[in-house]
């Protein structure tokens, strides 16, 4: 609690708001009237009560809010108080998925007792995660069909909001249409979505009702306003999810974070790239010669080293045959992809196929021309052109090694006369 | 009527693709019509001054290109074991402990076999194999070479032999004769790394191949253990000697020397090397700097200092025309992170240095910058903000791994994504995981483990119950054997969208996964299924599960049974009529010591009540009695009013209903 109050706070503090003198007039009267005259800027919570009567018919203030005022002006002041709201949202987007209870207010008090009390009552409800999501998933749909979807009595009020929009817009501060989107689409996913949205910008007011409170120096009272404040908890599980105020889960892994739609929206606009910091501006870009110098160094120890553990690191069983089989493959130990009849036999490539099969050509030197070694020699051959297993390397040293046989035993063959040259 | 619509809606749709499709293909053909006919004009009006005919290369293909498409083509079965163990049906794991058995017992089965095979290749010398297969012949171990020479020298340095190259260089300078300075490189890089003392050999017997294997399942113990050396640099070792004795030393010397004693923890003295280094007005290399890198945060008290430590070596290094690589930033990320406040704002410029340099940051870059962002506690919208950063960045990448660290990005994406409870976050991570063979760079299986188990977590906490269910059946066991807290998430899942009725089914894999020795998540189970009365189907089939869960834990001899779970058991038992069973349970309470709730007994009394079994009313409130319960006069007096009894009943029930007055009247007046 602690926490959202400072929070609360701190978005006061930042937050620059353009507080009107009429809002200091303790007669809802009165400010009517003023914002009669000073036109559509002012912001004004009672207006929008004006319009959610339906749920708070039993509220003090709607006794005057049927006060005499043309239905059109409030129509008017409803949709300015949405612009302003939207405003407001810029800063409390967190806080949109809060929503309160209606607040009591005495005619009798002025209006700075009527903000405390309008804090006091406040309840934040909580939301849960099916909500949540309902919401995420929603919010991917154009804030236009959103309105559209709406009924007609809706329409007119829309049309009212540009205006308001525009004219706001002309203030110092410029509003976001997202924002306003965001608070409608989030509303489109309650079930009772008129009422939902209208909740939903009345915490977003009365958040800057707080803003303006402080800024006129009612600091000193934040003490009153947290000792009034009571934050009810559906006892219901559906809603377990604090969506908001106290994000300290009962798992305990600390505060945490919602992602929200309008988390989501801030997320888009405060959005910050990675690559937009600066750079340490230490180093220049390196040319392609370092990369090939590298390359053409011998690994060392440490490459080995470091590669294994790169292959550690991510080695991973394979999942199916086939990766098993690339494994394989991989190791040498598989038949390689696409079948070639010729693998392993790389020594022999470049080698044609006369040189395996026409080796009479190694018979022409230091062979007799006839006689039986000759005939013996040529059978050799014969038999040689046929083996395929054999390399032609392999080949020429068997008929090398019969040529020294035969001239080692030279003498012998010639006593014998069948060696003949 | 709403189902038939959504039919004919996906039929449009299908139809309408292979229309699309169909239409995308005319075009195609269409367009290649064209440019087939264009080209074909084209040499025609060439023909006459060159006459030259393109011959389309030959496309060569990988030799593993075939066996990848395939591989492709298979999806992966959530039913079916892993394939290691797809061999041997008593290989089975059901647990995460038997997967690491099992899977150690066969990785050290085939290490045993490989060390046998090398350690004795006299039996080994058939080759069978036509082309020869190299990886199946007995690798050479032991040393050939005795002689003391340079070629003995790099020998025993391939074979990574440290104390006998340290013995052979020192004869080899005792005979006088000059080592080469490549072998001298050689011989202090294997020094250094393995810190002057012999490997673990590979293959090896016992107790380094256990070390290794605790290595890997520990994870991340291990790596924080792999992080701080094992063993510590020794002053005046051997590599510091041999350093000393060189005639002239280069900056691969000091480069080797520097690293080693990083890796072994002497960081103080790396960094008095590196001023030698630069007294004797050498140039550092690459390696070395990043060695010194991730040392200078050991070096420095404050996280500043730190920094500037960092930043004035990246000065130095491109000062010394050094090109920084890849490894380079990714120790600065990772010395950055022992920088506390400074990480923040110097992480990403450092990202972006990379970036200006041109070299593309892997996932332990991003795991680091991560990490810098990170703070448990309070977990700001910083965090997961530029873990989304990130992940459009990443999405849809193949990455490979390039540095060890990077199978740690996606446990601490998904730890991120946790803390933040931020489910589409979380689905992204898995997407990232799932391109290509991203899942690769998972990591262990422990690692793994770690991974599934925080996504899990995540989905139960965030997801609707029918996608966790559907992510159940897909995840596990396949790929992830969740632990005891897993599974009391998915009852609490259950629990929130009240699909209490699926209990029974989750028993089954409690039991299969071997957490059904688990006291405190059976007494869950139980009481989830106790709590609330369903539907008598339901109940029919939570009174069966809870049968079995006290004939399986009675099968246990160290059962300790609290009455709670007891209770629950025969309380479900009741609600599915099965009084006799019920009445069993009781007598268990007898035999435990444990002592029933009045509730328990009044509701045991109503079934007994309902079914007429007077007897039975007898026996409970005789039981009460034994278990001197207060309430026993009460049950007594219910079941004089309500039941048919005979006299001997009535004289037994009477009796004790004035017996439990007499001793307790300020019970009695409560009744």
């Amino acid at each position: 609690m602690n926490q959202f109050i400072s929070r609360t706070t701190i978005v006061a503090r930042n937050r620059v708001l353009y507080v009107h003198e009429s809002f200091l007039s303790s007669n809802c009267d009165n400010v009517f009237r003023t914002l009669n005259k000073v036109g559509l800027k002012t912001f004004c919570t009672n207006s929008v009560r004006l319009c959610e009567k339906k749920d708070n018919a039993g509220t003090s203030i709607d006794s005057q809010t049927k006060l005499p005022e043309q239905k059109e002006e409030q129509r008017v002041l409803k949709t300015e108080d949405r612009g302003t709201a939207d405003r407001q949202a810029d800063d409390n987007s967190k806080q949109l998925l809060a929503k309160s209870q209606q607040p009591k207010v005495d005619t009798g008090k002025s209006e700075k007792e009527n903000l405390l009390d309008l804090l006091g009552a406040m309840k934040v409800e909580v939301t849960n995660k099916r909500k949540l999501k309902t919401m995420k998933r929603q919010q991917s749909i154009e804030s236009a069909a959103q309105y559209k979807s709406k009924p007609a009595d809706m329409e007119s009020t829309i049309s009212m909001f540009q205006k308001a929009t525009e004219e706001a817009s002309s203030q110092s501060e410029t509003l976001s249409p997202d924002l306003v989107a965001a608070a409608s689409a989030a509303a489109a996913t309650l079930p009772n979505r008129s009422r939902a949205e209208s909740e939903l910008l009345r915490q977003l007011r009365e958040r800057k009702t707080l803003t303006e409170a402080q800024k006129r120096g009612d600091m000193n009272n934040i003490g009153v306003i947290i000792a009034d404040m009571k934050v009810g908890k559906n006892s219901n599980r559906q809603n377990a999810w604090p969506s908001d105020q106290i994000r300290f889960d009962e798992d305990g892994r600390g505060y945490t974070h919602d992602r929200g739609i309008t988390g989501e929206l801030a997320g888009v606009r405060k959005r910050r790239n990675l690559f937009q910091a600066k750079r340490l501006n230490i180093f220049s870009p390196g040319t392609e010669e370092d990369g090939i110098k590298a390359a053409l160094a011998k690994p060392t120890l440490w490459d080995m080293e470091f590669a294994h553990q790169l292959c550690q690191s991510t080695n991973q069983m394979p999942r199916n045959g086939f990766e098993e089989m690339i494994q394989w493959t991989e190791e040498g130990k598989l038949w390689q992809y696409p079948i070639n009849n010729e693998i392993g036999l790389e020594e022999e490539a470049s080698v044609p196929f006369h040189e395996h099969i026409f080796l009479d050509k190694h018979l022409e030197q230091g062979f007799p021309q006839h006689g039986p070694v000759r005939h013996f020699m040529e059978l050799v051959v014969a038999g040689l052109s046929r083996n395929p297993y054999l390399t032609v390397k392999q080949k020429k040293e068997h008929i090398d090694w019969f040529r020294d046989y035969f001239h080692h035993k030279e003498d012998v063959l010639n006593e014998a006369d069948v060696y003949l040259t | 009527m709403a189902a038939s619509g959504r039919h004919v809606g996906h039929y449009i749709q299908r139809n309408g693709r292979f229309l699309r499709v169909n239409l995308e293909g005319l075009w195609s053909n269409r367009s290649f019509g064209w440019t087939s006919a264009l080209q074909q004009q084209a040499p025609e009006v060439k023909k006459d001054a060159s006459e030259s005919i393109v011959i389309p290369r030959k496309k060569t293909w990988n030799k593993i290109a075939v066996l990848e498409a395939l591989a492709s083509t298979v999806d992966r079965d959530p039913t079916a074991y892993p394939y290691q163990f797809q061999d041997d049906p008593y290989l089975s794991p059901r647990t995460s402990s038997e997967f690491k058995l099992f899977s150690l017992s066969q990785e050290s089965g085939r290490s045993a076999a490989k060390f046998f095979v090398d350690s004795n290749p006299k039996f080994f010398t058939k080759d069978f194999a036509e082309p020869h297969i190299p990886c199946l012949m007995p690798e050479s171990v032991s040393l050939r070479l005795e002689e003391v020479s340079e070629e003995a020298l790099r020998e025993r340095i391939s074979l990574r032999k440290v104390t006998a190259a340290v013995d052979m260089y020192d004869q080899l300078l005792q005979a006088g004769t000059a080592v080469s300075m490549e072998t001298t490189h050689d011989l202090l890089d294997l020094i250094c790394l393995y810190c002057d003392r012999n490997p673990v050999q590979e293959g090896g017997p016992q107790a380094e191949e256990a070390e290794e294997a605790g290595e890997e399942t520990k994870g991340r113990r291990g790596r924080t253990r792999r992080d701080i050396p094992k063993t510590p640099w020794k002053e005046n070792n051997n590599a510091e000697r041999i350093f000393n004795l060189l005639p002239e030393r280069d900056s691969r010397c000091y480069s080797a020397l520097i690293r080693g004693m990083v890796k072994h923890g002497a960081y103080a003295k790396a960094f008095s090397l590196y001023t030698d280094l630069l007294n004797d007005r050498l140039t550092g290399d690459v390696h070395l700097f990043n060695a010194l890198i991730l040392a200078a945060p050991e070096l420095r008290e404050k996280y500043n200092e730190k920094w500037e430590l960092i930043s004035e070596l990246l000065n130095q290094m491109s000062q010394q025309k050094v090109h920084p690589d890849l490894l380079t930033f990714n120790s600065v990320l990772k010395a950055l992170r022992r920088c506390g406040y400074v990480a923040k704002t110097k992480a990403l410029s450092t990202l972006n240095e990379m970036k200006a340099v041109g070299i593309s940051p892997s996932l332990a870059t991003y795991d680091h910058i991560l990490a810098a962002f990170y703070k448990s506690a309070s977990s700001g919208p910083s965090n997961t903000e530029i873990l989304l950063e990130v992940l459009t960045e990443l999405e849809g990448t193949r990455l490979t791994c390039q540095d060890p660290d990077d199978v740690l990005f996606f446990s601490s994406a998904m730890r991120i994504c946790l803390d933040g409870k931020d489910l589409e976050l979380g689905y992204k991570v898995q997407n990232l995981l799932e391109v290509g063979d991203n899942w690769r760079l998972l990591g262990d299986s422990y690692q793994q483990s770690i991974y599934y188990g925080r996504f899990f977590n995540l989905l139960c906490m965030m997801e609707h119950i029918d996608v966790v269910l559907e992510w159940y059946r897909k995840i596990i066991p396949s790929r992830y054997y969740p632990n005891p807290q897993g599974m009391k998430d998915l009852l609490q899942a259950l629990d929130t969208d009240s699909r209490l009725d699926m209990l029974p089914t989750i028993w089954k894999d409690i039991k299969s996964l071997g957490h059904d020795n688990k006291p405190d998540l059976v007494e869950e189970l139980l009481a989830l299924m106790a709590r609330e009365e369903h539907s008598p189907e339901v109940q029919e089939s939570f009174a069966a599960c809870a049968l079995n869960v006290k004939s399986v834990c009675d099968g246990r001899l160290s059962t300790e049974w609290s009455a709670s779970a007891l209770s629950h058991i025969t309380t479900l038992l009741l609600r599915a009529n099965k009084t006799q069973e019920a009445w069993e349970v009781l007598l268990v309470f007898k035999a435990k010591n444990r002592v029933p709730s009045e509730e328990l007994l009044n509701s045991f009394l109503s079934a007994c009540h309902s079914r007429g079994d007077s007897q039975g009313a007898v026996e409970l409130v005789q039981l009460s009695a034994a278990f001197c319960l207060p309430a026993t006069s009460g049950l007594a007096s219910r079941a004089l009013a309500d039941f048919h009894l005979t006299e001997e009943q009535r004289a037994a029930l009477s009796e004790l209903e004035v017996a439990v007055e007499s001793s307790d009247p300020k019970n009695q007046q409560e009744n």
